[in-house]
This record gives C-alpha cells, structure tokens and sequence, in this order.
C-alpha cells in the first residue's frame, strides 16, 4: 500500500516536471458516471447541477486527482424521462464500466434507475432525490440531498418557537408526487409539534383560482399557511391571499417547491413574508460557502442555486470515498462511501446507516423580503 | 466475447424491451385507424394493464399470466363501455370520448390511496422478459397479417375507405368499429402489463394525453396501410433518442428534424405499401 502511494506520487511528480507548461495528470482519468436532465423543460435543475459537479471537479483535480490520476465525469441525458434514465443508467455501466454514478434528478428518476444500478452492484448517488423511500431500493443507493422529512420539521419548529404559530391551515397540490409526499411530511411534523391544522385543502398543480380555498381559509383565521406546491402554484397562492385580503401577519410557510427566487419575482410582495427551510442559501457567510458562490459567479455569470450546492459538495463526498477505496472498484467506493466525513458549503455531511445524510444542522431558515430571501432575523 | 455481449444486452436491455411494448401500442393504435376511427385513448388503456396487473402481482402475488389475463381484459370492458354509445354517432366523438376517459382514468390513480396515488407503485416484480414481450409481439402480427387477407380485413379497408358505401355492401359497421376498439384495448392492456413488469415503478402521470400522442404518431409515421407500418414507427421513435446520444445537447433537436423530413416527404408514412392478398386484381 506504502509502496503504492510512493509510486503514485513518484509517476505524479515526474509527469509533473515534464509537462509543467499544461498542468494535469498524465496517467488515465479515472470516470464516473452521471445521468442528470441536460434537455426539456426541467433541464434547469440538470444544468445546475453539472455546473455544481463540474466546478468542483476542476477543483479535485487541480488538487491532484483522485489514485494519482484526473477525475473525469462520463454525462448522460435523460431529457427527466425515466425510460430514457434507465438507458442511460445502463449505458454507463455497461459500456463505460464506470464505478459510480451520480444522479438521476428527479425522485421518480431514480424510482426507475436506482434498481439497474442496485442489481449490478454499483454504487449511484442522488444530489436532488428529496422522496420518501428512495435508499429503500438497495444496498448501492445514496443520497446526499436531505429529504423534506428532515427539512420541513425544522422550518415548522423555528415558527412555532421564533413567530408564535399555534394554528394553520394546509394546502398541497394532490396531482404531484413531490407536493403530495411534501404534504405527509408536513401532516406528520405538525402533528408532532403539537401545532393545530384547523383545515386542509387541496389543489391540481395547473391551477390559477385558489380563492375558493382561501376564503374558507379565512373564515378559520388561522395564525398561518402551510403550502407544499411547486413555484408556479405557489406564487398564485400568494397572489391569491393578498387579493383576499390576509392580514400582514400570516404567513405562508412553504416546503421545497417554494423554495426558489422565481416566487419573488412572479408574486412581487404578495410574497413577503414567505418562510422556507433550506439545506443552503447563498447568503450563508461562512467562508467556504462565500468562496464557492464566488468561484460559481466567476465560471458561470450567474448565481448558484441549492442544486448546484449539493452537487458540488457530493462531487467531493465522492472523490473522498474514492481516494478512501484505493481504487475504481464499485465495491470498495461503495463501503468508502459510508464512512466518510466532511464539512462543505452545505454544512457538515456524513451518511446514515441508510445511506442518507445524517446530519440537519446545515438546514437555515429564509425568510422572502421585497422579492428576496434573506436569513429569518 | 461472451463478455461484451452481456455488456451490449445490458446496455440496451430497457431499449429492447420499450421497442417490443412500444411496437405493441403501434398495433392497437392501427386496429382503430384501419376502421377510420381515431381514440386517443390507448394510453389510458395502456395504463388499466399497467395498475390492474401490477397491484396483481405486487400486493396479491398472482402469477405472471393470470395478471396479463386480467390486464387484456379489463381494458376491453372499459372499451366496450365507453365504445358502444360513441361508436354509433359519426365524427370524432369517439376521440373525444377517449380523451375524457384518459382525463378520468388520470385523476382516478391520482386519488386512489391503495395504488400509491400521486407517488404511483414502485417495486414491481420484473417478471415480464425478452420471449414474453416479442412472443406477444409475434403473435399480435402475424394474427393482423391473416386478418388483414381475410373477409374482415378486406371489411375494415372498405370501412375505412367509405364508411357509407361499405354499410350498404352488407358490412356491419357498429359491429366492426366495437370490435376493433375491444381488440386495441386489449392489446394497449398487455403492452402496458409489460412496460410495468419491466421497468418496476409505475405512475399515473404516464399514461396522460401526452403519451396518448405519442403512441398515434408512432402509427402515424410508419404509416397505417399494414400492420408493419405502425410497428416500424414504433421501432424508429423509440430508437432514434437512444441511437442519437452521440449528439448529446442536439439530440433532441435533430430527432425532430428528422419526424419533421419524414412528415413533409412520406405523408404516407415510411411504410405505405398494403399487405398483398392472394387472387387479389391488381
């Protein structure tokens, strides 16, 4: 093993002194896997997320790599169709050979792909799959998003204690598995805080009316609005409760979905006041995460969003695991994977014995202020 | 050897499966257009196959085949249900009728707990494999070919051709359509039976208007003069994506540029030609 390490360095340095001019590593880049929505109408979180993995791969291998050779990422479009997820989740293994995939994007995605790779014994991380059940498909499948049951908890708590919420009412859109599951997980942490639901209504994900929903809500005068819905249904929401004429004080306290700037700029300051959990935010002040807001605003021209947060922090979560296993071997990255620790932008970060991220203390909660998020005072 | 060929069959193993399922809707959209009729609702057939034969096996634990039994029948009654009223009236109320039975079916599973609503099922039993799916197939094709050389072939063409003057030749039309839209949903049953068995999760968002489209235009481009034409289409617009990964971010684009060529110069599809019959004139 000593004699190894020698070697590696031994080559590294060498190859090093010969080609100075082009700094890189000459031996062959050891290639991952990642299978992300790169075409179509949700490529925006694809996207995001290969700019988060590509950034820190520049980074890993300006360190030296990973086995005294480059990093290279193999990737792979699923235009968010899960056949298409499948192919690709297959495609990589079995003519690339690659040790370890990163991705789908979506939950369902993952749904679909995670067993192709589970089957095959190799070991394929999620940096966006936020449902219920997704490390339930195997032994190889991980995640280092934290899923809503871990966030959600945290933002009700915060204003139960922080703004003195006693009573709400719910509303989630029923024809989606992201509001629907988001739902549960809010039904469930509610009734855990001992906080009072005096009604829940639902919604479809298309729709534009929601005063129906609201005035009834109204009536109840609840002290605020739990909402699990994607951005579009959620800023007519706000939209919606400002026309009906809330009062100032209620607030709309939203799960993941309305967890994106865009509710800013479509519902104006019908949606200040909003309050979400997230497992980042760009405002965090630490200096790793200033410093990758930085270098992402240098690359990209534009800001970073959450997805491209975690994926950023998972490429290094998984360039650990490798340099921890020694060696492109899906069996020992796999093991490597569950013993590794490391604090990133995200916030300190090591996996459960089920393969999901062990630890809440990253979460923060924002508050939405003349059309931006801004840390809850 | 035997290595890079296990390698290729995995590599391609959903592909090979979707072309066969894929293949099969292809088929159950062309036994409704071969009678001049248009449903749009193949993908909500396809879809009652997918559930009623997954919660089958996956909370009953019924075997493979009775499951597929009840995937073909299942749909057919809905078919017949919804067909026997739509089907007298002339026009497009049987599109529209099957549109709103997508519509229902979709909202349906949204709302039923038991099959996992909006979150669908997941952890399906992969029973259905290579020789189920292309056995189906085989048989689906080689029974059009003999229909399409029968009285009832010779029967649906004339329909499709003048509804009126084939009503006055003796043929009964009601009869024709009915049975021709029991048989599609069968086969649209089975296909998604398959497609459930394979790829192990399953949710109600799949089987919507999007889905119902794209099964018509896998019939559509191959063209609906014999049963080969909408199997041919189903093969390219199936394979294109996938064959088309080299080109990574222009993928998409140039798979539509090439629908689009094919649309403007083989308006009757890539296969137009008709099945030849025997003492045929002509």
């Amino acid at each position: 093993m000593i004699a190894r390490r020698q070697f590696n360095l031994l080559t590294a340095a060498a190859f090093g002194a010969l080609s100075f001019a082009a700094p890189g590593l000459a031996a062959d880049p050891v290639t991952i896997g990642a299978v992300e929505i790169l075409t179509g109408p949700n490529n925006k979180y694809g996207l995001a997320i290969k700019n988060g993995f590509d950034l820190a791969l520049e980074e890993v291998n300006k360190a030296g790599g990973v086995l005294g050779a480059p990093l290279s990422i193999a990737y792979e479009d699923t235009a968010g169709n899960k056949d298409q997820a499948i192919n690709a989740v297959r495609n990589l293994i079995g003519t690339k050979n690659v040790p370890l995939i990163l991705g789908p994007t979506l939950s369902n995605e993952m749904f679909a792909a995670g067993p192709v790779a589970n089957q095959r014994k190799i070991p394929i991380v999620g940096t966006s799959t936020t449902a219920n059940g997704i490390t339930a498909i195997g032994p190889y499948v991980f995640r280092t998003s934290l899923p809503e049951a871990d966030v959600v908890p945290v933002t009700l708590k915060t204003a139960r204690d922080k703004l003195g919420v006693k009573k709400v009412a719910v509303m989630y859109g029923n024809d989606d598995a992201f509001t629907k599951s988001g739902y549960d997980v809010m039904k469930a942490a509610l009734e855990k805080l001992g906080i009072e639901t005096v009604a829940t209504e639902t919604f479809g994900g298309k729709d534009t009316d929601f005063s129906a929903q609201l005035t009834k809500i109204k009536a109840l005068n609840p002290d605020a609005i739990v909402v699990s819905a994607l951005v579009e249904a959620g800023s007519g929401i706000l939209l919606a409760k400002k026309a009906l004429g809330f009062p100032a004080k209620v607030r709309v306290i939203g799960g993941n979905g309305l967890n994106a700037p865009k509710i800013g700029e479509i519902a104006g300051d019908a949606a200040d006041g909003t309050i979400v959990g997230s497992p980042w935010f760009i405002g965090k002040p630490d200096p790793a995460n200033q410093r990758f807001v930085t270098t992402y605003k240098a690359k990209y021209g534009a800001d970073p969003d959450q997805f491209a947060a975690q994926a950023y922090d998972t490429l290094f979560i998984v360039a650990d695991a490798i340099k921890a296993a020694g060696a492109a071997d899906p069996e020992k990255i796999k093991d490597a994977l569950g013993k590794v620790k490391r604090t990133g932008v995200l916030g300190s970060f090591a996996f459960t014995a089920d393969r999901d991220p062990a630890d809440t203390t990253g979460v923060v909660v924002i508050e939405m202020k003349d059309g931006r998020f801004g840390l809850l005072p | 050897m035997m290595h890079t060929l296990d390698n290729f069959l995995f590599t391609y193993q959903s592909l090979i499966y979707a072309l066969g399922v894929n293949s099969l809707l292809a088929l159950s959209m062309y036994v409704v257009l071969a009678v001049g009729q248009l449903s749009l609702g193949q993908a909500a057939f396809m879809g009652v196959g997918a559930y009623s034969s997954a919660l089958l096996t996956l909370k009953f634990g019924v075997p493979f085949p009775v499951a597929l039994v009840v995937a073909a029948a299942a749909p057919s009654l809905l078919a017949f249900v919804i067909g026997a009223p739509t089907l007298r009236l002339s026009g497009v109320y049987l599109a529209i009728a099957t549109i709103g039975l997508g519509e229902v079916l979709r909202i349906f599973f949204l709302n039923w707990d038991y099959a996992g609503g909006a979150l669908g099922l997941n952890g399906i039993p992969e029973l259905a494999g290579f020789i189920w799916i292309f056995g189906a197939l085989t048989i689906a094709l080689a029974g059009f070919v003999a229909i399409c050389r029968s009285r009832v072939g010779r029967a649906m063409e004339a329909i499709r051709a003048d509804e009126a003057a084939a009503g006055v030749m003796g043929v009964n039309l009601p009869a024709y359509k009915l049975g021709a839209l029991v048989v599609s949903a069968a086969i649209a049953g089975v296909a998604g039976a398959f497609n459930a068995h394979v790829s192990s999760f399953i949710g109600p968002n799949e089987y919507g208007f999007d889905a119902a489209v794209t099964i018509l235009s896998f019939a559509l481009l191959g063209g609906i003069g014999s049963p080969f034409g909408p199997v041919i289409g189903a093969l390219v617009l199936t394979a294109l994506p996938e064959a088309l990964r080299p080109l990574h971010d222009y993928r998409l684009v140039i798979n539509g540029l090439i629908i689009v060529c094919v649309v403007i110069y083989l308006p009757g599809g890539l296969l137009p030609w008709r099945i030849s019959r025997i003492g045929a004139r002509k």
